[in-house]
């Protein structure tokens, strides 16, 4: 594989966004209360430059990063690509990065860390001394985690899990965050810790890498240390946590370590979500309690806001879900040509492209995907044919309104896994995680007469010969049409 | 005065002349703000009756439009010994 030149920390993926006009320096002092999050919304919602915001009110010494990931653009920038690239080649780039051999992390002395340079601990560990923003008016809280790494072993597998879990501050040495059921770290929870009633040791890393957080944010079944190696193409550089035996990024920003408390809870929420609403309830969840800060020095703490599309969750969690559907199908002998879907679904609409080449190949296709491990984040699929580009929504919704036959092509999954973060679900459904989904069949049934009983589409490129395609694109101007882009 | 918050779903959980425990937040400047406390306190109506000020948020976010005054008897501490 060709030597990959991706930023290796959140510094130098600052850099390579200023430079190429990706991020805007923000002199000018930034409320943590509000403003900052406001600022970031706006990028978000105008697909604007991330901000890198220098002066912090009453935090001097910090900064913040907003809207990291809320663009391919920066996408392809974090993936040491040219910021032009197009989402396809960002996806194929994913792919064969994460198909590529697993490269383990390092552990390095704790002397040579730069997340080492201020190190805090017990009742000095008072996350009230970090920036920690209020992203939106009338959240629950100030959140310490919303684009970050909560990092976990589980105490018999050994398995270590980076999860974007979404973190309050209660107050200076308490936090409350929202873990699903089906979570790793949820399931490492309610199968050993809590019934043993023993604390979880984790620790939160913030200012992540570019590919670290990505890989957070991914739902690879890939530990996410070795993934974020294949991303970056080289081993990622880990250190031993103050207070626990856990490893975290050393080139972090900053470093929460703690317990997750197995009996006792705070509440938590509400928070402005990836779905464009407030929607799960604030209740009392999992909480956490801070032992030790390490952080570095002028540290930069990242911001997600999440909202209307499109913020980086939508964004990065609409390619990681497609891309890994794509791997899952393909290893099935699916013969799928592409997987995608739109941010502005929200990630709850995975578009599947597939030859038709048997029957109940669509059903197939939803029943792996509702069933695997991605299933709880989406709950619609809709399966189109390999002449459809899924990544052009009006050719998508074509098939959609043409093809699906509402008493054929619509098949609801009852009672599945969901979140609390539905907006179409109900209170109670919510509560408890309680889903359900749909397929969208988009496809021709293959019993259906290719000659006499499919339909044949009525567009430019399919009804008219090659020669008169050329004729009529070659003369367009010289007809007096504006050319076309 | 101090400015104090608290999120329920409904007014109902807040009934004036008895002793409640919440969970509030401060609203004061400062590092500390938007911070809880989980304590005892009495509230009112009369924004007068007691020296500091509780501002009401629904379970969305939804800032109330009432107010009202409160008096912290007591902070509570809930979170076990162990941890503290």
């Amino acid at each position: 594989m060709a030597k990959i030149s991706a930023p290796k920390n959140n510094r130098e993926f600052i850099e390579a966004c200023v430079k190429s006009g990706d991020a805007v320096r923000i002199k000018q002092e930034v409320d943590w209360d509000n403003e900052a999050g406001a600022i970031v919304r706006r990028v978000c919602e105008l697909g604007e430059a991330a901000p890198f915001m220098e002066n912090i009110k009453d935090y001097p010494g910090f900064s913040y990063f907003g809207a990291p990931l809320s663009t391919y653009r920066r996408m392809a920038i974090s993936l040491g690509m040219d910021p032009a690239s197009t989402l396809p080649q960002i996806g194929a780039e994913y792919l064969k990065r994460t198909n590529s051999e697993p490269i383990e992390p390092i552990v390095i002395d704790r002397r040579d860390a730069p997340c080492k340079e201020n190190v805090l601990l017990g009742a000095d560990a008072d996350l009230t001394k970090l920036p920690v923003p209020l992203v939106h008016d009338g959240d629950g809280g100030r959140y310490v985690g919303t684009w970050h790494a909560v990092i976990t072993k589980h105490p018999v597998r050994g398995d270590v899990n980076w999860g974007m879990y979404r973190q309050m501050m209660w107050d200076g040495r308490t936090m409350s965050g929202a873990v699903f059921p089906f979570s790793d770290l949820g399931k490492a929870l309610s199968e050993y810790y809590l019934p043993r009633g023993e604390g979880c040791p984790f620790a939160t890393a913030i200012g992540l890498s570019p590919l670290a957080a990505m890989a957070a944010c991914a739902p690879s079944p890939i530990p996410e240390p070795e993934l974020c190696g294949m991303l970056s193409g080289e081993a990622v550089r880990l250190v031993k946590c103050e207070t626990n035996d856990l490893e975290v990024p050393a080139d972090a920003e900053i470093i929460i370590e703690g317990m997750i408390l197995p009996d006792y809870k705070v509440e938590e929420g509400p928070f402005g979500e990836y779905t464009g609403y407030r929607t799960s309830p604030r209740d009392f969840r999992v909480t956490f309690r801070v032992d030790a800060i390490t952080y570095r020095n002028n540290a930069t703490m990242t911001i997600s806001n999440m909202g209307v599309p499109q913020d980086e969750g939508q964004l990065l969690r609409s390619f990681s879900l497609g891309l890994e559907l794509e791997k899952l199908l393909k290893s099935q002998g699916i013969p799928v040509t592409g997987v995608y879907m739109h941010p502005r679904s929200t990630h709850h609409m995975m578009i599947v492209g597939v030859k038709p080449t048997y029957a109940g190949i669509a059903m197939q296709i939803a029943q792996l995907a509702f069933g695997s491990k991605l299933g709880p984040w989406f709950h619609m699929v809709m399966v189109v044919d390999d002449q459809t580009d899924i990544f052009n929504w009006d050719e998508v919704y074509h098939a959609f309104c043409t093809r699906c036959n509402p008493e054929r092509g619509i098949h609801v999954f009852k009672n599945t896994t969901g979140t609390a973060l539905y907006p179409h679900a109900t209170p109670h459904d919510r509560k408890y995680s309680i889903g359900s989904q749909v397929l969208f069949d988009c496809l021709w049934p293959v019993d259906w007469d290719k000659t006499n009983d499919v339909p044949t589409l009525v567009s430019f490129k399919k009804v008219y010969p090659q020669d008169i395609q050329d004729k009529v694109t070659n003369s367009w101007t010289d007809y007096g049409f504006k050319p076309v882009k | 005065m101090n400015q104090w918050e608290v999120f329920v779903m409904d007014l109902a959980e807040l009934p004036e002349g008895t002793e409640l425990e919440l969970s509030v937040r401060t609203l004061n400047p400062g590092l500390k703000k938007y911070t809880y406390q989980r304590v005892k306190a009495e509230l009112s109506n009369s924004l007068d009756k007691f020296p500091d000020r509780l501002q009401v948020r629904f379970g969305r976010g939804q800032l109330c439009n009432q107010q009202f005054s409160i008096r912290i008897i007591e902070q509570v501490q809930r979170m076990p010994a162990k941890y503290l």
